[in-house]
């Protein structure tokens, strides 16, 4: 993961007519147990273990205040909160992170993110638009500009309905995100968000995850999540479990 | 207890795994030198949405009427009675195929060599018409079908298979099965129009098949863009759009 920022300072990325990276493609994270945990977790019945992908904490753990920690706590043994459990997408970071296809589609004026999961859709536009005012929403309000060949979106609007993984890690509604996207080699982007939400974390913090190329031929599915769970019962700390 | 709504997780995950086991080569499109640019946020400024029959855009048979067979307009029926609580559109179901077309909300238009995609405002539903020449899927039955597209002159003809049932075209409780196929017809007549023409067979439905034309309109200036349309559910379980704006501090 960390080889694909040594490589950025050489690698030419394939560019669209308008000169900029292009992007396009179906993409996945290639970090699994981010989904599950963003600090790392060993092997348990919350999916695989793995390292953290917080990236600029000395102990990859996130920088809590006190009652966020406590809160973070409590969401770890009430899984069923779950947005996305309840069919919500994912949010930002979040929805970089499930291990499921990512398409990117862009052009000089926009660049659209489509997930296969939950059918969680981002449309960043590129032209330099201001953010929309009181905006309140689960998928963000992103805004994109070019600094190199690096895309960095600002993005704003939270409902403070989200999580960042399945382990009940969160931000509030006075999260912000600053997301950067690069291209490190033909088939990889790296990408980096830096999350500030001061009444849920004492500093800002940073996610940091590869996204990986799918072979050419994959193609997305439709996913639905409409109505039908019958197995909540078995969420991590469903009472009636 | 709240009733959590949720599509079945295991049936999803097997589904999913699908999605990265062998599929055919997705090949370097052969786009014409000039793909026609239907890109931009479009709405169509017609009643459709509320009932096709009585928006004046059922263009064949000439009478306006869908074709149904006997049984199903008894279905129909059923269905108007029922709309105000059994409508999937309302419920949050992705709104399916010919219907997402004309809603209330707009969609915005991408495209590049390999594919056409369209994102629908209405419960953040999208398509990916593919351009690739490649088969339908097998069988997975989608809200939204399974599009496969080709250019034929300064048209995109979008073939659309593989829809399960869950979806009506309209509010007025107009129907299809599982069976539907649809055969769409996109073209750019003007910078402002788009021209859309869908022919809607179902042979468990209808007794031949029908075709809806109507114009689509760009939507321009700063207010054009695709809004979040998120779902919750309320204290008794059932889902809601949800508007994203509150109220200025």
């Amino acid at each position: 993961m960390l080889a694909c920022g040594q490589e950025s300072a050489t690698f030419h990325p394939p560019r669209l007519a308008n000169g900029h990276p292009d992007f396009e493609g179906v993409w996945r994270n290639g970090s699994v147990v981010a989904a599950f945990n963003v600090e790392g977790q060993a092997a348990g019945d919350n999916g695989p273990d793995g390292p953290s992908v917080i990236a600029d904490q000395p102990d990859g753990k996130l920088p809590y205040l006190p009652a966020a920690r406590e809160q973070a706590k409590d969401n770890a043994t009430h899984r069923e909160r779950d947005p996305v459990g309840h069919c919500h997408m994912h949010g930002v970071p979040r929805s970089l992170v499930p291990p499921f296809p990512i398409v990117i589609v862009q052009d000089s004026d926009y660049l659209a993110l489509l997930s296969e999961t939950e059918h969680s859709v981002r449309i960043i536009p590129l032209d330099g638009r201001p953010h929309l005012k009181n905006y309140w929403s689960w998928a963000r309000d992103s805004r994109g500009r070019w600094e190199g060949d690096t895309l960095l979106v600002d993005v704003t609007g939270l409902n403070g309905n989200t999580w960042l993984d399945q382990a009940g890690n969160f931000v509030d509604q006075n999260e912000h995100v600053l997301e950067r996207f690069t291209m490190t080699a033909p088939d990889a982007i790296l990408y980096e968000a830096r999350v500030d939400d001061p009444t849920v974390y004492s500093r800002p913090w940073t996610l940091r995850v590869p996204l990986r190329r799918q072979p050419k031929g994959t193609e997305l599915i439709e996913y639905d999540c409409i109505e039908g769970e019958r197995d909540e019962v078995h969420y991590p700390g469903n009472s009636k479990r | 207890m709240k009733f959590i709504i949720l599509a079945t997780r295991s049936v999803r995950s097997a589904i999913t795994a699908l999605a990265f086991v062998a599929l055919p080569a997705w090949g370097q499109a052969a786009a014409p030198a000039a793909a026609p640019d239907l890109r931009g946020i479009w709405q169509a400024q017609n009643t459709a949405n509320a009932n096709l029959e009585s928006a004046h855009v059922i263009v064949d048979p000439p009478d306006g009427k869908i074709p149904y067979q006997p049984g199903a307009l008894a279905t129909r029926k059923q269905n108007f009675e029922n709309r105000a609580t059994a409508d999937p559109e309302t419920k949050c179901f992705q709104p399916g195929v010919p219907r997402a077309t004309y809603l209330a909300t707009p969609f915005q238009i991408f495209q590049n060599d390999g594919a056409v995609y369209i994102v629908y405002q209405d419960v953040h539903a999208y398509r990916i018409i593919y351009l690739d020449s490649s088969s339908h899927n097998q069988g997975l039955p989608y809200a939204m079908g399974d599009s496969r597209g080709r250019w034929e002159g300064n048209t995109l003809v979008a073939d659309v298979t593989s829809f399960s049932d869950a979806t009506w075209l309209d509010g007025a409780g107009n129907y299809h099965s599982g069976d539907l196929h649809v055969v769409e017809r996109y073209t750019r007549t003007d910078q402002d129009t788009l021209m859309y023409e869908a022919t809607i067979e179902d042979p468990a439905v209808f007794t031949r098949p029908w075709k809806i034309k109507m114009p689509l309109r760009l939507q321009t200036g700063p207010g054009a863009q695709i809004l979040e349309d998120e779902c919750a559910e309320d204290e008794r379980g059932v889902r809601h759009h949800v508007l994203p704006f509150r109220a200025a501090k």
